[in-house]
């Protein structure tokens, strides 16, 4: 708020403001001090304005356009890995182990949305990004329109490579026979839910939206203290899976123009039932996601279900121990009965940065890292990822049952789930403006003062404006 | 009114090349301008362009001049006015507060009976030595209804405050920068009341003021330029509002992401919409600047003793 290094120097000032007496100024010596003050006035602004003119100059974009091609480099090579998140390092030094000719070089950062994305944004411009890079999957539309990320599809065994992994994935990392990226992890949704209290109250896990809105309304009349989960406002990649499920598609293309298609109907179908939750105040407007209230919550038995993706199940055993044993999962509540689509909630791939001077290894490096079984059961046991990698999802350790959720083998759950994925959903081109629309719409809604429908429709103006704000343009 | 004077003054003076304010000029003012001046021009510049695009869905990047057109988009963005004058309404509010609440601290601990004064001055200003993230999250704690001791405590006694609701997180927001910065007025006002002469207090006493007369009609008339001082300071900090609220977006659903002008800014920056956050910017630091230089103005009066 107020500069530290502005300390010193404002109480001298104020201390000697308070004793000052007048000045009172000869002509003759006010003159020659205003003459030199000037002078160096003048000096200090043309001094000031040609640094501007210098900086400005050297502001210009450099986008380096990633080429088709991937050769192999010659000699030993090091490569620059940047990833957040435990555990990597074991894959790692098994690769080292096994590849001498090949070094990579691990270098543990914050998440992505929490600065490591502008890191590389930054680091691209400056040519000091690292070879290989985690990004999201809503996030390779925003490296792409920076030109950031190297066409991996000509790399060797890129050709066969979408066999390995569950299919809705490999049409989130490539694009018209370019490939951006390999994916390394999935977020299928599904529902976490008390099962002490639902059994307590003669409920199954519901298997429609019907029965989930039906089951609020009985729990919430039998204990007014409960809530049926909590409605996050940070997490709008949260809400943009649920609308994933119902088939909702929020942007398109139409040749070279982006289409945008936020508040299409079955976005809308899906924002008016949670309205109608949040109105009859059968979810909780001020749990904020991931928060210690929420752990509190969940801990206390207020809070009793949680949709959300494969990777949620330890988060809630992390905040919540007290009540070990008490969850279970079940598949996500369908819109129509006997249903089978599902969202997805986060997921990252691996992908090589267009500064990179040897994408033929880094191809090799994250391809091995994604789907070779001995790394992808590393990535499991140590990093907590759920595998978008197909053998990945058979893997010993998700074999067996987790005794948080009473020894239920909850991962044959996701594994179903994640197969249902819808695979026609795609991405805008500038997510994080869309996203933070998204959760303004929604603080705004969860304090009354307006619906997610409404939400819906103000992001899709704004983000129309957004994508054109880049320089792109948008079907009307 | 010789005119010869000040010229030959002048031209001796370019006579000789005068290395030594030069010298030591030069390490305080190349950092200066590289790190200070250098990115204000730099943003300015940045303010004017906006970026264009060759066909395609991901066409390649160039930035153009576009004059004005990114001031424009931001006058017409109500968000960003919204959140313009939320911070005019919290400084209004709070920068008087908190001033208030640092001279009447600084007035007791100055006056003849204080007790342990050494020890009070500390206390008031140890919330300021608290990194900014820290005592947000602290209080947050404090406000979240399902967390904190205060709320239930209040509500055994059937009070129910929302601290953290949509009509009083500003009001949250302001008691915890009020908690963190009050003290450190309070040391500069406290300053300039030792500087006050002896004298002056003691022909009041003399004259036969009592403490509180002495405090409201000797000491504040004479430490008026110092208020202004903290005020001006307060003011500018208060339009920069970013720590308080960007931490409690972690615990209270109410806050978005263009709650303050700054956290506007920063969002537009986050979303490599660069040109926009460089206009969003200029157009904070210009309010900053009227709002001040106003304030200057109006108490101007009271900024020199005669």
């Amino acid at each position: 708020m107020q500069d530290d290094h502005n300390e010193c120097a404002f109480i001298h000032i104020a201390l000697s403001v308070t004793r000052c007496p007048p000045l009172a100024a000869k002509d003759e010596i006010l003159k020659s001090h205003l003459h030199v003050h000037r002078r160096r006035a003048t000096a200090i602004a043309l001094l000031a304005v040609a640094t501007f003119a210098l900086t400005a100059c050297s502001a210009g974009s450099t986008s380096t356009p990633s080429a088709g091609t991937c050769v192999p480099s010659t000699g030993k090579v090091n490569l620059t890995f940047w990833n957040w998140g435990t555990g990597m390092d074991k894959a790692v030094d098994l690769w080292n182990q096994e590849n001498p000719d090949i070094q990579v070089e691990l270098k543990t950062v914050p998440n992505g949305n929490a600065g490591t994305y502008q890191n590389l944004f930054n680091g691209l411009k400056a040519k000091t990004a690292p070879d290989i890079a985690p990004i999201e999957y809503d996030t390779i539309p925003s490296f792409r329109l920076v030109d950031g990320l190297k066409d991996l599809s000509q790399c060797e065994g890129m050709a066969d490579a979408s066999s390995k992994f569950v299919d809705w994935t490999w049409s989130q990392v490539s694009s018209g026979g370019a490939v951006y990226g390999v994916p390394q992890d999935i977020g299928p949704l599904a529902l976490y839910y008390r099962k002490d209290i639902f059994d307590k109250y003669g409920l199954a896990a519901p298997k429609t939206w019907q029965e989930y809105y039906d089951d609020a309304v009985m729990l919430k009349a039998a204990n007014p203290e409960y809530e049926i989960t909590h409605f996050s406002q940070t997490d709008p990649n949260w809400f943009t899976g649920l609308l994933w499920q119902n088939g909702a598609k929020l942007f398109g293309t139409e040749g070279d123009k982006w289409k945008v298609t936020v508040d299409s109907a079955e976005a809308k179908k899906v924002a008016d039932y949670w309205q109608k939750m949040i109105d009859q105040k059968l979810v909780s407007t001020d749990l904020q996601g991931f928060s210690e209230a929420l752990n509190k919550a969940w801990d206390t038995d207020k809070v009793l279900t949680w949709v959300s993706a494969a990777w949620g199940w330890s988060t809630i055993r992390d905040g919540a121990p007290d009540t070990t044993g008490k969850w279970a999962v079940a598949p996500i509540p369908q819109w129509t009965a006997g249903g089978t689509v599902n969202g997805n909630w986060g997921g990252s791939s691996s992908a090589v940065m267009a500064t990179s001077t040897h994408p033929y290894e880094a191809a090799k490096f994250i391809l091995w890292l994604n789907s070779d079984p001995k790394a992808v059961s590393i990535l499991i046991k140590e990093s907590g990822i759920y595998p978008a990698s197909k053998a990945g999802a058979d893997d010993p350790q998700l074999a067996g049952g987790v005794d948080f959720y009473g020894g239920q083998k909850i991962f044959d759950t996701f594994k179903t789930a994640g197969a249902q994925v819808n695979t026609d959903f795609s991405w805008g081109p500038t997510m994080t403006d869309t996203y933070r629309f998204m959760a303004d719409g929604i603080a705004k809604a969860l304090a009354g003062g307006g619906t997610l429908g409404e939400a819906l429709a103000d992001t899709q103006t704004k983000t129309i404006a957004s994508i054109e704000a880049q320089g792109l343009q948008v079907a009307k | 009114m010789s005119l010869d004077h000040p010229v030959h003054f002048a031209r001796r003076r370019r006579a000789r090349p005068r290395i030594a304010p030069i010298a030591f000029l030069t390490p305080f003012m190349l950092p200066f301008l590289l790190i200070f001046v250098a990115p204000i021009g730099y943003a300015v510049v940045q303010s004017l362009q906006k970026v264009e695009r060759a066909d395609g869905l991901f066409g390649a990047p160039t930035t153009v001049w576009a004059g004005f057109a990114q001031y424009a988009r931001a006058v017409n963005d109500s968000d960003f006015v919204a959140s313009i004058l939320r911070v005019l309404l919290f400084g209004i509010v709070q920068v008087p507060v908190m001033i208030g609440v640092a001279l009447v601290l600084a007035l007791l601990i100055d006056s003849q009976s204080a007790r342990l004064k050494s020890f009070h001055r500390l206390a008031v200003f140890a919330p300021y030595g608290i990194p900014g993230v820290v005592a947000a999250l602290m209080w947050g704690f404090l406000y979240d209804p399902r967390l904190s001791p205060i709320t239930a405590g209040l509500a055994t006694i059937g009070i129910d405050p929302n601290f953290l609701g949509p009509g009083q997180i500003l009001w949250s927001i302001a008691n915890v920068v009020t908690w963190t910065y009050a003290g450190y007025n309070m040391i500069v006002l406290y300053a300039a009341l030792q500087a006050l002469p002896g004298d002056v207090i003691e022909a009041a006493a003399i004259d036969g003021a009592g403490p509180v007369r002495l405090a409201l009609q000797i000491k504040v008339p004479l430490i008026a330029p110092a208020i202004v001082l903290t005020a001006v300071f307060s003011i500018i900090g208060t339009l920069q509002l970013f720590t308080e609220p960007q931490v409690l977006k972690t615990i209270t659903t109410n806050i978005t992401s263009t709650y303050t002008p700054t956290i506007a800014a920063y969002s537009a920056a986050s979303a490599n919409d660069y040109s926009y956050a460089a206009a969003l910017s200029v157009l904070i630091a210009g309010v900053s600047f009227i709002v001040s230089f106003g304030f200057l103005r109006l108490t101007a009066r009271w900024s020199v003793t005669s």
